[in-house]
């Protein structure tokens, strides 16, 4: 059962568990409890599975180890202290680890320091021994691996991958009999990934091999829903979700957050204008806080920022950039220098996110809409740093899209409506990797590996046919028995129901377990030229005939093979999709449909102001219901008067304001590029717009006989057919009847057929699974020879059976993680049931709520300055078409 | 029976790659790369295995169309370089013992990738030559070096006046297109047309697993054979393999 509880324990309360030690040095370093730590120290201290969100900074480390910790001095007092491990934390850094593992051993030494004052030589009398704290990453040397082999810590600091290399060690496991504790932090980083999935496993094996029950806590930064947090924490015991306490202290800071245009008008304000005003806007946050962090959403927005900060205020050495492309070595030396206060900026774009320790941070800047609430408190609850300081920061945001999206993020903030995640369930990857890994250290029953599996909660209600076929896929069922010796990778006993190891599994579990893919780097090649390169994860996202940029200059894709991706030139055409696609995440479908809310608030109340608003576009006057539906979102007048033009330009011209009851599909012509285009005004989020927009287009193309190219976004997206047709409500209800009465995971399971993100997902899922090995005996397989052997092996499976498991797999994780079909599917039942009314208009230009998406692609490329000119164009032509209305009306 | 006729004497099966001719009572197929998936198995990639599955399959569908005697593999038999795999020998064998239980002789030109091969000739009882074999009008070979009888280093070669053809695999040639729906599809291919004066027909693999060389998306200097980076081959035609049918795509010149 879950309990939530909101009543902090008073100090006295909290601190009564502690031995006089303990609470002698806890007094001694601290005045008073933080809110996370009033609730820890007492329940974890009774013996509870605790789990805590938190912000950074409020004493989350100490409030799980404290109690810990006490309990094992008092081992240590009677003398029963063992060289053995009593507490297991992870992280999913490495880093975090390493600031962990140096904030534990001070107050280890402290409190034991205390205890010899007292005691004296009676410590070797009474055999009172030092609480031990040891750190086991990659990263850990093989002599200091061998000494925890024989000598373990009492407390062990590690990452989910080393933890799963343990347990998978028949030695090693052994000392796993005497935990009772395990600390799972950054929760919010891990049960929403394959990583995660594979901890949660790891987890359930580590308290089967516990003598004691284990108790569990997890650590996390606000997330939502938390009885999901929850149940991936505690997992499952005879078919419910084990007993936990949930305390939500995410609040206990108070945010202070303001959202800033650099510019008034944010569409006829010249660039130069713009990016002046923006830049003097960080340059006097820089200048009146001690340290100002700048989150970007893309990399090379943070390069940029950074140079044009040098370049225009003479910044130098004290501003710095921090990004994943980064080197892992100047990382780090940015994170020192932040700790000692010689840096008065650091621009990031998702790096930092994370609770690694950075010092004190004065204020955040976010460049941009962050796309969800979560990460927006995330990224500005990195500011102030003790848990008594107000968070502050701003918003910048550069388009009106990004300014409603932000208004309303801040209002749901202060609403704590947040965005929900899910645990992904059944990946049976992981599940191979764990079945490999159990097989190692002993012969199992069947029947017995099942039953700690459906413990974590990721497989809770795995079908057995699934956990059968991952067994049999193991154990090589899939060749004839001659090769099965080379195939197997365990010894499957199917009539005496049991499994076990094999020869050469120890070898490969060891050299290739672990969920994150090797990314590869493709070569984009025109003609016989080499251009450069792009992500994987880029290229995945791109279709045949997208048009992108590289190196100042726009190229259409054409084809592909293996690595390399064939391109032509194409500079005369529009982006569809932007460098940075892969880089932003989706936009939340919680926010989007507040979003979509507030649009309807703003529908509903401009027909019942209408009267008074006038017609004349120039003089629009706020009604009542208008004005009190803008208050309401908290967002100062200019900002207010900003956001009711663009609505009003939308219904003026359009008619209507697309919103989550009414479906807006425009079908416009795009003069620039002499293209029709259908657009969805969609805003369900990027993943639902993916799996949405080629469901229709399938059907189109189908109906019309015709290519359909695609663009999406977070707003909507757009189908491009190449040749005119004749699309009408009727023909999209049409569709919707068709894709209501279909089998949509089969439609689409044909469409991404020899598609590069079936490929690039099948060869993550192979490599995960063991059929494609990384590193074996003396070899490591380089990542284009992985890609070519992923194709092969796609092939042949694919023709083999649907339901092979690593093919299986791929499905579910695109279905699932890269899209969200779950969602889209509810979309079209909505639709076919009239709950979402779909409304057609037809439009000589776009109509202004499509401006982003039509110019979608232009974004981010170095030739921003175009993609405003076609904004302000479009722009142009939408109110004269308004002001032509009213001329005849 | 449906078929492509390519010349009075030569028919291509629909949808498979194999040629039959029927003066000599012969079908023609390259590069079967047995033992494939074993050794690719020993090297960390898991494949299931289908190769010789599907390659029985194809032949054994040739056979009882066409009623040929004799199966000729130009070269690539097996697949390793350096020595005989235990999964090389134990699918040789059985082609072997398939061709046997077919009433038919099978006769290999070697390849590049079948060294050692002779160990078995006497064991297994076929014919195996090393370099070329001239039957009838035709000069078969596997193609990874000119065939001594055309090789000009040679002195007084000349391809003799009987040959009216070549036959080679060793490129595993294919075509790309893109689809309708801008896929690109892959798909093998014969290429045929001429060399000094002589017919050349190259068969494009029968390994079912190995996709092939985009004959027309590669520039000519990264073709492997010798004798097709001398060839014409923007003027050779592709005649296309795959979902049954067998399609006559036109020059390659016109593909790229």
């Amino acid at each position: 059962m879950f309990e939530y509880t909101d009543k902090p324990f008073s100090d006295a309360e909290s601190l009564a568990p502690l031995n006089k030690y303990v609470r002698q040095w806890f007094n001694e370093n601290f005045s008073e409890l933080t809110l996370p730590q009033k609730f820890a120290f007492k329940f974890i201290a009774n013996g509870k599975n605790l789990l805590v969100t938190a912000p950074t900074g409020s004493g989350k480390t100490l409030s799980s180890f404290l109690s810990i910790i006490n309990a094992l001095f008092n081992y240590s007092l009677e003398g029963s202290l063992e060289n053995k491990i009593y507490c297991i934390y992870v992280s999913p850094l490495r880093a975090l680890n390493n600031d962990i593992y140096r904030n534990l051993k001070l107050p280890l030494d402290k409190i034991y320091d205390i205890i010899v004052k007292e005691k004296g030589i009676d410590i070797i009398k009474d055999n009172i021994q030092k609480v031990t704290i040891g750190i086991r990453t990659g990263d850990t040397e093989q002599s200091e691996r061998a000494k925890q082999l024989k000598n373990p810590p009492n407390i062990l600091v590690t990452t989910p991958e080393s933890l799963a290399i343990m347990l998978s060690s028949e030695k090693f496991s052994e000392n796993f009999r005497s935990v009772q504790y395990i600390i799972i932090d950054e929760v919010h980083e891990l049960a929403n990934n394959k990583r995660g999935m594979h901890l949660a496993l790891s987890v359930e094996r580590l308290a089967r091999i516990a003598e004691h029950r284990l108790v569990r806590i997890g650590m996390s930064a606000t997330l939502y829903p938390l009885e999901e947090a929850a149940k991936f924490l505690v997992g499952y015991e005879k078919g419910k979700p084990r007993d936990c306490i949930i305390v939500d202290a995410s609040w206990s800071k108070k945010f202070d957050l303001k959202l800033m245009a650099p510019v008034q008008d944010l569409i006829y304000s010249n660039d130069a204008l713009i990016e002046n005003e923006t830049y003097k806007i960080l340059d006097s946050v820089i200048k009146h806080n001690k340290t100002t962090l700048i989150f970007t959403n893309t990399r090379s927005n943070t390069e940029r920022v950074i140079f044009n900060l040098k370049k225009r205020f003479n910044y130098d050495l004290d501003i710095a950039a921090h990004h994943g492309s980064l080197s892992r070595e100047s990382r780090l030396s940015v994170e020192e220098m932040l700790k000692k206060g010689d840096l008065k900026c650091v621009v990031s774009s998702t790096s930092l996110e994370l609770g690694v320790d950075i010092g004190t941070i004065n204020n955040v800047v976010q460049l941009g809409s962050p796309k969800s609430v979560t990460r927006l408190i995330q990224r500005i609850g990195r500011s102030g740093h003790s848990f008594k300081d107000t968070a502050r920061g701003e918003i910048i945001v550069l388009d009106r899209d990004d300014l409603v999206e932000c208004a309303i993020m801040i209002d749901s903030l202060k609403s704590k409506s947040l965005d929900a995640f899910r645990v992904p369930q059944n990946p049976l990857d992981v599940l191979a990797q764990h079945i490999l890994g159990m097989s190692l250290t002993s012969q199992w029953s069947i029947d017995d590996a099942y039953n700690l599996v459906v413990q974590a909660y990721p497989f809770h209600a795995l079908p057995r046919a699934d956990f059968d076929s991952v067994l049999d896929y193991l154990a090589g069922n899939y060749v004839e028995l001659e090769s099965r010796k080379v195939y197997s990778k365990i010894w499957l006993d199917k009539s005496g129901g049991t499994f076990s190891r094999r020869g050469n599994a120890k070898l490969i579990f060891m050299l290739n377990q672990g969920t994150i893919p090797d990314e590869a780097s493709i070569n984009v090649i025109a003609g016989r030229k080499h251009i450069g390169s792009i992500q994987e994860e880029f290229f995945e996202k791109l279709k045949p005939n997208d048009i992108f940029a590289l190196g100042g200059h726009l190229y259409r894709f054409e084809s592909s093979n293996g690595m390399n991706c064939y391109v032509s030139l194409a500079d005369a055409a529009a982006p569809t999709i932007p460098p940075w696609f892969s880089e932003q995440l989706p936009l939340s479908y919680e926010l989007a449909m507040n979003i979509n809310k507030f649009r309807r608030q703003m529908l509903d109340a401009i027909i019942k102001d209408r009267e008074s608003i006038g017609a004349n576009i120039k003089k629009l006057k706020k009604g009542e219901k208008i004005d009190a539906v803008l208050k309401s979102m908290g967002v100062d007048q200019a900002s207010s008067n900003v956001i009711f033009s663009y609505f009003m330009e939308q219904f003026l011209f359009a008619g209507t304001i697309p919103n989550d009851k009414i479906l807006l599909i425009e079908q416009t012509y795009d003069a620039t590029q002499e293209v029709n285009l259908i657009i969805f005004h969609s805003l369900y989020g990027r993943r639902i717009n993916d799996a949405l927009s080629r469901l229709f287009a399938i059907e189109l193309s189908n109906r019309f006989d015709t290519d359909v190219g695609i663009m999406i976004n977070d707003n909507g997206f757009i189908l491009k057919p190449d040749q005119k047709i004749d699309f009408t409500l009727k023909t999209n209800y049409n569709i919707v009847d068709a894709l209501h009465s279909k089998d949509i995971e089969e439609m689409m399971k044909e469409n991404l057929k020899r598609t590069e993100l079936l490929k690039n997902r099948f060869r993550h899922v192979a490599v995960r699974s063991f059929m494609i090995l990384k590193r074996y005996k003396s070899f490591k397989m380089t990542v284009n020879k992985q890609q070519m052997s992923s194709r092969m092996l796609l092939k042949v499976v694919e023709e083999m059976d649907q339901n092979f498991p690593v093919l299986k797999e791929t499905y579910r994780e695109i279905f699932n993680e890269v899209m969200d079909l779950t969602n889209a599917r509810e979309i079209i039942s909505k639709i076919k049931n009239k709950e979402i009314e779909c409304k057609f208009i037809s439009t000589p230009v776009p109509s202004p709520f499509a401006h982003t998406i039509v110019s979608f692609g232009y974004e981010d490329i170095l030739v921003m300055k175009h993609k405003r000119d076609y904004l302000r164009h479009l722009h142009q032509l939408v109110i004269e078409k308004i002001n032509e209305n009213n001329d005849h009306a | 029976m449906n078929f492509m006729k390519l010349t009075n004497d030569i028919y291509l099966i629909d949808g498979l790659p194999i040629a039959y001719i029927k003066s000599i009572s012969a079908i023609a197929i390259s590069d079967l790369h047995l033992g494939y998936e074993g050794i690719a198995a020993k090297a960390g990639v898991y494949a299931p295995k289908s190769n010789l599955k599907k390659i029985k399959e194809m032949v054994g569908d040739a056979l009882g169309k066409t009623g040929a005697s004799t199966i000729i593999v130009t070269g690539d038999i097996k697949n390793e370089f350096s020595s005989v795999d235990i999964d090389e020998y134990s699918e040789m064998l059985e082609f072997v013992k398939f061709a046997k239980r077919k009433n038919t002789r099978l006769i290999l030109i070697k390849g590049n990738h079948d060294n050692f091969v002779d160990r078995y000739k006497t064991l297994f009882d076929i014919e195996i030559f090393a370099q070329e074999m001239q039957k009838g009008k035709y000069l078969f070979f596997h193609g990874e070096e000119m065939p001594k009888s055309i090789s000009k280093r040679v002195k007084g070669n000349n391809i003799s006046e009987k040959v009216e053809m070549l036959i080679m695999g060793h490129e595993h040639p294919a075509i790309s297109l893109i689809s309708r729906i801008r896929r690109k599809e892959k798909l093998k291919c014969f290429l045929f047309g001429e060399y000094r004066g002589k017919q050349l027909l190259v068969l494009p693999a029968i390994n079912y697993l190995m996709q092939g060389t985009d004959i027309n998306l590669e520039p000519k200097s990264r073709l492997l054979s010798p004798i097709l980076k001398k060839a014409d081959i923007n003027r050779f035609r592709a005649i296309a393999v795959g979902y049954g049918e067998t399609l006559d795509f036109g020059r390659i010149l016109d593909l790229r």
